[in-house]
């Protein structure tokens, strides 16, 4: 178990590194800030304001200086926001990670129980409603679900804000966007893994042995389906902060997702830098954990 | 067993259903009901600090103005009217003088004297201070202080503009900056004179301001004010129509019709400074000659532009002159849609079977990028055959510097003048050629230019000014260093329990704003 632990730790840091090093690379090769920050300056004030930044030095040196500053948690001060990178995205950090957690909740409420609810009956009108509802339901893409839900909710019914994130209401039409983005695949992924338990002998014999329909689902046959469903949910934790970032644009959320889209349009390198680095060190973690729950529930992993 | 299963779904799924419809049954009305007493505008983006010397955006202009400020102010006929001087005058070619207003206090207390002036002003101008707008006042030398109610701000040579530039210079108060630093001062201790005063700023989401009662206007009519950051659009037109937002800015003309058909908005549009032109590189062929810059000139069909992709809202320029900026030739005509001589010019010029461009496009609203796909489909139409490149306007003139112009053979873009009402705030940044110039430096090669330029931005000599731009006009019409193409209105979607109009200078200036009766 702690070599199981142990190698998977080493490998988050290569993971980490080589985020930095493909974020540093790229944000480097797209251009130089300093015609951002001062649009009608001379070449020589740029060049001034280069040397400030330590835009002059080669790369190597630059990378080497920004991974020793890294590791300490300083990312440098935003060449727009005048104050320092981290911070700057990691006030953002709560918010998109409670749209996501909210999202990847309402996804899992709705889609696990329907899912097995499915599978239970198979072929059942309820079968074949969720069926087309998973066909809908990845067909759309997120920002034309936002602005439908936003037409239906706040526009036409007046039942809750457009926009904004400074109270409850103004949550729930972000996180059904994000979470309606999601449930599709987790209602799938919850009715196979469901249907291909439910053939296997074990529970035909707790049947047999003349258990009780919801407690052979719940207690017999629910913890080997749960073993696909929580690491697809874990995987998709990764691809719903990437959809957080066109929520968080369509219902003006200020997540980190936004945060770190305008700063790649400014060449904002630091602030490019901490929120990538912040976003995939939190990746990266839940699938840590995801991995530690998957030897949990799957003792094979851990004699393996 | 099935039905105990079955009971059991349904029970947790009544409370479910039950759970969202009392959610939504406690929250109607929620949709942020409008409030008589606050007033709020949207933004489709934040500023990036609040320290209103530090940016050169237009939507950080529109917050500060509203919290800040300036030596002169413009009416909504755009004439200049007193704010924080209540009179100015030249005392001699390089020398203004300004008697500042008496009484005035900041919002943290202090008393506004001639000492903030000097402070601000020489705060921008000092190079480490590393200030975006230091472009536009670099030409003043000096800020002299005569007494606590008189400046003088003396210019190393003729400067015609100072006025126009002073219109948005905000005044900040020294002693309150330097007791913060500017880092507070950037980010939760901003203080100014203007209608408005800070009350609460979180990034990307939302600048609160409350009504500065002492404000030497008097009150305004909104107690509180919120300018809210909304990226899209569409979200921004169901705020509006709800209530939960007063004013959207920037409209796209295909959604003028919707608006103007709802029962809670109205749409209110002004001709603005903001211009749009296809710059060409002069440096490379093919537009080293000037038959085929020419040819582009003839290949567009501006009137088409204007009516289907603008909604009308727009005028066609003949030049890069706006017709509300001083120096503008009313007499001088400008290229009219022929692409038949489009086509025998770029004969003329050795390029019978056309030549292939690649023109970029630093495009921040939606319907510049159909503007630059319909350009790039006529220039394409006469043998110019054109690669189009979209990028977002920050890549855009990144590539630009870099490559020192040579990405692309021109770029499309609009100019806003920076609400400065004069032709040396377009010609002097698009063509002149000084080192520290900016794109004209790289792409302009027009003999004689430069002199012009300088010749209308060293006297105050109007008549003289005149006569300058009236050559440069029609100098560059022949000479075609761009596509001419036309300007635009300011586009403002208004809820209709408030009364505001656009400005011709883009400002959202809200101490003007009311609430209807």
């Amino acid at each position: 178990m702690t070599a199981v632990l142990l190698r998977r730790l080493l490998r988050l840091l290569v993971v980490c590194f080589g985020i930095s090093l493909i974020t540093f690379l790229l944000l480097h090769l797209s251009g130089d800030p300093v015609a951002m920050i001062l649009p009608e300056a001379t070449e020589a004030d740029r060049a001034t304001l280069r040397e400030t930044l330590g835009l002059n030095r080669p790369l190597l040196v630059q990378y080497g200086s920004f991974i020793k500053r890294a590791v300490q948690g300083d990312f440098g001060q935003s060449f727009f926001h005048r104050s320092p990178a981290l911070p700057l995205v990691l006030e953002r950090i709560p918010t998109t990670l409670l749209l996501t957690v909210l999202a990847l909740g309402f996804a899992v409420l709705i889609a696990v129980p329907a899912g097995i609810l499915t599978a239970v009956r198979r072929y059942s009108w309820l079968d074949h409603l969720a069926t087309v509802t998973v066909l809908l339901g990845q067909s759309m893409p997120v920002f034309w679900t936002g602005i439908m839900l936003m037409l239906l909710f706040a526009v036409s019914w007046k039942l809750l804000p457009a926009s904004g994130w400074d109270s409850w209401q103004a949550m729930v039409l972000p996180a059904l966007t994000l979470g309606t983005f999601q449930a599709p695949l987790f209602l799938r992924m919850s009715r196979s893994a469901m249907l291909e338990v439910l053939g296997l002998d074990y529970v035909r014999t707790a049947r047999a042995k003349g258990l009780a329909e919801w407690s052979v689902i719940t207690r017999h046959a629910l913890k080997n389906a749960a073993i696909p469903i929580v690491t697809v949910i874990g995987l998709q934790f990764g691809v719903l902060l990437s959809g957080a970032v066109v929520t968080e644009t369509v219902f003006a959320v200020p997540g980190t997702g936004r945060l770190i889209v305008r700063a790649i349009g400014q060449l904002d390198f630091p602030v490019v830098q901490a929120g990538v680095m912040t976003l995939s060190l939190l990746i990266v973690a839940v699938n840590f954990v995801v991995d530690m729950v998957y030897i949990y529930l799957n003792p094979q992993v851990r004699i393996s | 067993m099935k039905r105990c299963l079955r009971d059991s779904i349904y029970r947790w799924g009544a409370l479910l259903v039950l759970l969202v419809l009392g959610m939504l049954g406690t929250s109607t009305g929620a949709a942020l009901a409008a409030d008589a007493d606050t007033l709020v505008l949207a933004l489709n983006r934040d500023q990036d600090n609040m320290d209103p010397h530090m940016h050169f955006q237009r939507v950080g202009i529109i917050m500060n103005i509203n919290m800040y400020d300036s030596l002169l102010h413009k009416n909504t006929k755009l004439e200049y009217e007193p704010s924080l001087a209540m009179t100015w005058k030249t005392l001699d070619d390089t020398t203004w003088e300004f008697t500042l207003r008496q009484g005035v206090k900041f919002h943290n207390g202090d008393s506004f004297s001639a000492e903030d002036v000097k402070f601000s002003f020489e705060r921008v101008l000092d190079p480490a201070t590393k200030s975006p707008q230091y472009g536009n006042i670099r030409a003043i030398k000096e800020v002299k202080i005569i007494d606590a109610h008189t400046v003088h701000l003396i210019t190393d040579k003729p400067f015609p503009l100072l006025l126009e530039r002073v219109v948005y210079f905000p005044i900040i108060p020294k002693k309150h900056f330097e007791k913060v630093g500017a880092q507070a001062f950037a980010e939760s201790a901003p203080a100014g004179t203007g209608p408005y005063k800070f009350v609460e700023w979180k990034r990307d989401q939302y600048l609160k301001m409350e009504r500065f009662e002492a404000h030497w206007r008097g009150p305004a009519a909104f107690k509180y004010l919120t300018i809210r950051v909304i990226p899209e659009t569409s979200t921004q037109i169901a705020e509006l129509k709800t209530g939960g937002v007063d004013i959207i800015r920037n409209l796209a003309p295909d959604l003028i019709p919707d608006l103007k058909a709802h029962a809670n908005t109205y749409v209110s549009t002004a001709p603005i400074l903001r211009t749009h032109y296809v710059e060409l590189d002069m440096r490379e062929p093919p537009f080293n000659k000037k038959e085929v810059r020419q040819a582009a000139n003839y290949a567009i069909d501006r009137q088409a532009i204007v009516e289907k992709l603008m909604g009308g809202l727009g005028k066609i320029v003949p030049t890069i002159i706006n017709p509300l900026a001083f120096g503008y030739d009313p007499k001088l005509e400008g290229y009219s849609y022929d692409p038949k001589k489009a086509k025998e010019l770029l004969k003329q010029a050795g390029l019978a079977n056309g030549a292939d461009i690649t023109i970029h496009a630093g495009v921040s609203e939606a319907f510049f990028r159909q503007i630059a796909e319909a350009i790039a489909e006529m220039l394409s139409e006469v043998g110019l055959r054109t690669n189009l490149k979209i990028w977002e306007p920050g890549p855009a003139w990144n590539k630009f510097f870099q490559s020192e112009g040579k990405a692309t053979h021109g770029f499309y873009g609009t100019w806003g003048y920076y609400s400065t009402f004069d032709a040396d705030a377009i010609l002097h940044p698009l063509y002149h050629t000084e080192p520290g110039g900016w794109v004209g430096r790289w792409y302009t090669r027009v003999p004689g230019l430069d002199d012009l330029i300088d010749t209308g931005r060293s006297t105050l000599d109007k008549e003289k000014r005149m006569a300058a731009y009236t050559k440069v006009q029609s100098l560059i019409k022949d000479e075609a260093p761009s596509i001419f193409l036309f300007s635009q209105h300011d586009m403002l979607g208004v809820n209709k329990r408030v009364d505001y109009a656009a400005r011709g200078d883009e400002w959202i200036w809200l101490y003007d704003a009311k609430l209807r009766k």
